[in-house]
């Protein structure tokens, strides 16, 4: 059921994120009809007419608390089933199998695997211009950094979505599930290059990464020593 | 109507009619006057702001084409947007919408207009000060447009600006023009800041005799919460612009992280702001909505305290949702949480407002005049606006669609749903007592109606859109694969905002034929309630003769029963009011 | 000069706060009148504080909105660096700088002394003390200049990272609002020196001192943020 809205989801939390999607596009879609059927059919009956006088009140106190507790109670509940995700996304990460280094710059996306020392910032680190090889069902730890401006990590199929920012490293998680070839946009403005800065993701499956780890001497098939 | 209009003589005040020309119409300390400077103001610039969404909307469907006209401005590309001038257009247009259109228009000219016609003050408590504080605000205006023409062209990061982008000149290759900016928005903040002192002052010294705070009409009550926010959020703002003008010119490094800056301080500090301010362009509309719903259903409104305590719980809930805008900045996931439980909070007082205005008008006499139907409309267009910002305020929703188009169409549905349908209700509402003309009704629905359906057809399917994936802020959005089956949607929806401003001119047409031949307006066309259809249409200057009026009831008797007429005018002496009348 | 602002300004007369019409009984209209009793003009109700000063202080309140935006950022980037100050950078005087608080501290004093010369409508002392008030504020202003000209001769500028940029930045905002505030002051004295100015109308000369303790007492809050922590 729309899914046609939304595009393919084919990482782990991405399922959490569209279900919360959903519910919140059903309970706002149950009000919004409420609202808006309440509000066309008083237009209709009480529409200006000979001899109608209108109703002489001031409100209603016992209605005005349900109309208050009510929404308060659906907002919170939807607070809290809120949660669980927003934890799991970004507070509860789980253990790496794989780092990657993303740097931003005007106008890409510079990725660097450790190379075969597996460790970061030596000469020997491998990097690539706007692609992203990773294995399917690993937990990938992104560590976004950006060396000019402000850009967004944004990969639509995966729900993922994360600012890099000049100055600091911010990481970010995804695990995806299906092999394939993701498009990988920059999400926030960053420059007249802004539109046009995008990358691909491409998702192998284990024998394929392995054999692309190791062609390119990535030195990233194994768990990085950090 | 009443003794007080009726017996309008003014015999003491009459020197003040023999000002010149200069001191009537341009440096005019008449609070009124200086609402219709604010008014013009904002309609200017919105004609600006709307061709410049067009340009966007051009080049969104039909990217890298010619834009119709444009080739007399961009000689250079023959009318072809490049991707710095696409930034810069929507960057000015969001600009112009938010700081010299719905602010100008509902706080700057309902504000002046209505605040002491409607408490019954003779103006201002500083006329003086209200005098400046628009020309300080035209001189922000003509800073913010002079960027325009400045080599490096206008500012380019955003409505938002986010350091480091806006603060480092290497960056977007705006130079002057983002300078400006900041200074434009400075000066802004200091006119705002005269304006809001004057307001709240005018609401709480000078009230007539019997206006007591819970007397109020509803409108008064948002623009003086209006003027509060406005008082504390523009100060955070200009103390962020001046960092950043700072940044730039100084070559301080409050945004710059090899100086020890840190670039996510300036946006704290704009959504501290700017969070608020969204307030500040939706609640002046909420007041109006509230204003002309009893008006047109001749009934009073629903839980008038409850309309005015939510529009206080808004405003001191405004403070602490800030961090909604920041979700996937890198700001503490902790954080996240909290602002996602105060932004949930804070959609219960737009549902009570929400639901007493369905109250307002259930077992009414509904009349569908012009001012009516933009009014309803606001209510409507508002609670879509409003759902939508539900699904936001979810933190891992958010992640998905933040910066995407589900933002654009939440934006759009607030602010001209909700603002611009409220400014034009209140244009159609109290034009008869600023110009002391009526307007013409047949061209308020020929511009009422299609506006109304092109305003859906452009921002609805945004919605759409942004849930594909579409990323705002985008040039050419057929540079990326996933959204090139979206196309089509673009296209329509660009068809839709053509439609929706050519549904303007109906009333640039209305608005200038009513004001000079328009028929004369009596002094209470409506049959309303408040004061300000007490005094002559246009009031003159001091607004009353001798005798200010005193009030008598709170401002939406409507159809009491037992008299004669259906509505009950507060000024109306106390011997008249049957028995069925609440007392206040 | 209160008046040349404000159409309605005058001082409360008449009855406190007439509540309501609507609640009382039915009155005898006046006679050969129309309405609903005596013309209600001049305003009868009562503020509890007049336009001027009700107005400095929401200025006020917006100034300490202004500072609190610069205070805060100020905390996020003290926050964010590793050692603060940052080393080689010249250390600032906060001795020197503790006195000039005095000083500053001194002209409110002088202020408030000003005001009991106002209620004892003594103009010759008024005038003294808001002379000897914007003295003192401009001693503290001229002291202040002097510093910042030899920490720029030390070497630190606004250009000099995090720790310039805040100095400046913060302290060069109250120093901007010291100025201003004293200009006030100035212009008051001059009114009060002139002739123009009558006790029975003080609500520019309130307002003026109202803001004067602002920003005097603005100062300790900076001192203790920039200087000490
Ligand atoms: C007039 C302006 C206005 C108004 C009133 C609002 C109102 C709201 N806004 Fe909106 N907002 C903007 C203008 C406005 N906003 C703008 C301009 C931006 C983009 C800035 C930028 O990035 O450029 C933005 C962005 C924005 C974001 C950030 C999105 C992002 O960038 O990722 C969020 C997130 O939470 C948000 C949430 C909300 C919420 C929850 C409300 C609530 O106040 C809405 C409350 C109203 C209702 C909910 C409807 C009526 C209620 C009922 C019918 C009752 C029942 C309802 C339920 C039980 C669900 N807004
Ligand atoms: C009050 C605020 C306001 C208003 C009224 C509008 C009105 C409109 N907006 Fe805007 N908009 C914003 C506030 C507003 N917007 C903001 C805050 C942003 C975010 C910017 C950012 O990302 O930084 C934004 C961004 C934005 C975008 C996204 C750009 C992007 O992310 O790349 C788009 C795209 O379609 C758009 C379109 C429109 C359209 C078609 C209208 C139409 O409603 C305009 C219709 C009006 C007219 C056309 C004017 C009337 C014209 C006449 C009277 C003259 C006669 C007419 C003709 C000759 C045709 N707006
Ligand atoms: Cu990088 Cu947008
Ligand atoms: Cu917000």
């Amino acid at each position: 059921m729309l899914s046609w809205w939304l595009p393919e989801n084919v990482a782990t939390y991405g399922q959490d994120i569209d279900w919360l999607f959903h519910l919140i596009y059903w309970i706002t879609g149950g009000v919004f009809v409420l609202v808006i059927v309440t509000f066309l059919t008083f237009l209709v009956l009480y529409r200006d007419r000979p001899g109608r006088r209108a109703r002489y009140t001031h409100g209603s106190t016992p209605l005005e608390i349900a109309w208050t507790v009510v929404p308060t109670l659906i907002l919170v509940v939807l607070t809290f089933l809120s949660v669980p995700a927003w934890s799991r996304i970004k507070m509860q990460m789980p253990p790496s199998d794989l780092d990657v280094v993303v740097t931003a710059k005007q106008f890409n996306w510079q990725v660097a695997y450790p190379g075969p020392d597996g460790r970061f910032g030596t000469a020997d680190d491998k990097t690539m211009l706007d692609e992203m090889h990773v294995p399917v069902g690993k937990v990938i730890h992104v560590r976004l950094r950006s060396q000019d401006v402000i850009h967004s990590f944004f990969v639509p199929q995966f729900r993922i979505k994360q600012d890099a920012v000049p100055g600091r490293e911010i990481v970010a998680w995804f695990e995806a599930v299906k092999p394939g070839k993701y498009e990988w946009p920059c999400a926030e403005l960053c420059g007249f290059g802004h539109s046009g800065m995008r990358g691909w993701v491409y998702v192998h499956t284990a024998e394929d990464y392995a054999k692309w780890a190791a062609e390119n001497a990535t030195g990233a098939q194994e768990t990085p020593k950090r | 109507m009443s003794a007080v209009s009726a017996a309008y003589v003014d015999t003491e005040h009459a020197e003040h009619h023999e000002l010149g020309f200069l001191r009537t119409y341009v440096f005019s300390t008449d609070h009124k006057m200086i609402a219709r400077q604010f008014l013009f103001l904002g309609l200017f610039m919105m004609i600006l702001g709307g061709l410049l969404a067009l340009v966007i909307r051009w080049q969104l469907a039909w990217p890298e084409t010619a834009v119709p006209g444009l080739g007399w401005i961009l000689t250079e590309t023959e009318g072809i947007l490049e991707p710095s001038t696409y930034n810069m257009a929507f960057t000015m247009h969001a600009t112009i919408m938010i700081f010299f259109v719905v602010m100008p228009i509902l706080a700057g000219a309902f504000g002046n207009f209505l605040i002491p016609l409607m408490i019954g003050a003779r103006d201002m408590a500083f006329p003086f000060l209200n005098m400046l504080s628009f020309w300080v605000a035209a001189l922000a205006g003509v800073l913010m447009l002079a960027g325009f023409f400045v080599p490096g062209g206008h500012a380019a990061a955003g409505w938002t600006s986010y350091a480091p982008l806006s603060s480092v000149t290497e960056y977007t290759g705006v130079n002057w023009g983002q300078n400006l900016w900041c200074i434009s928005l400075f000066v802004l903040g200091i006119s705002s800041m005269m304006g809001a002192i004057n307001y709240i002052t005018t609401v709480v010294n000078m009230r007539a005799p019997g206006m007591t705070l819970f007397r109020m009409p509803l409108v008064v009550w948002s623009l003086f919460i209006t003027a509060i926010l406005l008082l504390l959020a523009l100060p955070v703002l200009t103390s962020g612009v001046a960092m950043l003008l700072f940044d730039r010119m100084l070559g301080t490094s409050w945004f710059r992280p090899s100086g020890g800056g840190e670039p996510l301080l300036w946006q704290h500090l704009f959504w501290y702001f700017g969070h608020p301010e969204v307030y500040i362009l939706i609640l002046p509309a909420m007041g109006i909505g509230s204003e002309i719903l009893p008006v047109f259903a001749r009934k009073p409104i629903f839980g008038y305290h409850a309309m005015a305590f939510s529009m206080i719980a808004i405003a001191f809930l405004s403070w602490i949702v800030y961090g909604h805008h920041m979700f996937v900045s890198g700001m503490n996931p902790t954080l996240g949480l909290s602002f996602m439980i105060t932004t949930m909070i804070i959609a219960v007082p737009s549902a009570i407002k929400t639901f007493n205005w369905l109250g307002t008008l259930w077992g009414g006499r509904i009349r569908f005049t012009v001012p009516m139907l933009n009014a309803l409309a606001f209510v409507s267009m508002f609670v879509i606006g409003g759902l939508s910002g539900i699904f936001m305020a979810s933190t891992p929703v958010d992640i998905f669609i933040q910066d995407t188009y589900f933002i654009v169409a939440h934006i759009h549905y607030v602010v001209f749903g909700g603002s611009i349908f409220g400014a034009f209700a209140a244009i159609y509402y109290w034009f008869p007592k600023m110009f002391g003309r009526m307007t013409n009704p047949a061209l308020g629905h020929l511009h009422f109606w299609p506006t109304f359906v092109f305003f859906n057809m452009t921002f609805f399917p945004m919605h759409i859109l942004g849930v594909g994936g579409h990323m705002r802020r985008i040039y050419n959005p057929t540079q990326y694969e996933m959204l090139q089956p979206l196309q089509w949607w673009n296209v329509l929806i660009t068809i839709g905002a053509i439609g929706l401003g050519l549904a303007q001119i109906p009333f640039v047409i209305n608005f200038f034929w009513s004001l000079f031949a328009g028929r004369k307006a009596p002094v209470n066309p409506w049959n309303a309630t408040t004061l300000e259809w007490s005094a002559p249409s246009p009031p003159p200057h001091l607004n009353w003769g001798p005798r200010l009026p005193t009030v008598h009831r709170g401002p939406y008797e409507y159809s009491v029963p037992g008299s004669s007429e259906d509505f009950l005018p507060q000024w109306e002496p106390s011997s008249a009011v049957p028995a069925g009348a609440r007392r206040h | 000069m209160v008046s040349a602002f404000s159409v309605v300004d005058a001082p409360a007369r008449g009855p406190a706060r007439r509540t309501t019409g609507g609640d009382l009984p039915p009155r005898l209209p006046p006679p050969g009148g129309d309405g609903d009793g005596p013309d209600r003009e001049p305003d009868p109700r009562r503020p509890i504080l007049d336009n001027a000063r009700l107005a400095t202080l929401f200025l006020i309140v917006a100034e300490v909105m202004l500072f609190a935006g610069l205070v805060s950022g100020f905390f996020v980037l003290r926050l964010g660096a590793p050692v603060w100050p940052p080393p080689l950078e010249p250390r600032l005087p906060v001795a020197a700088t503790a006195v000039n608080t005095l000083v500053l501290l001194a002209s409110s004093v002088a202020m408030l002394a000003a005001r009991r010369a106002l209620a004892e409508r003594d103009l010759a002392a008024l005038a003294r003390r808001v002379g000897v008030t914007a003295a003192l504020g401009a001693l503290f202003l001229t002291v202040q200049g002097f510093e910042w000209v030899r920490l720029v001769r030390f070497g630190l500028t606004v250009s000099s990272g995090a720790y310039g940029s805040t100095f400046y930045t913060l302290i060069g905002a109250h120093a901007l609002h010291v100025l201003v505030a004293l200009l006030w002051v100035l212009l008051t004295l001059q009114l009060i020196v002139r002739g123009r100015f009558s006790p029975d109308r003080p609500g520019m000369m309130r307002a003026c001192a109202m803001y004067w303790h602002f920003v005097v007492l603005l100062w300790p809050v900076l001192y203790v943020t920039v200087y000490l922590l």
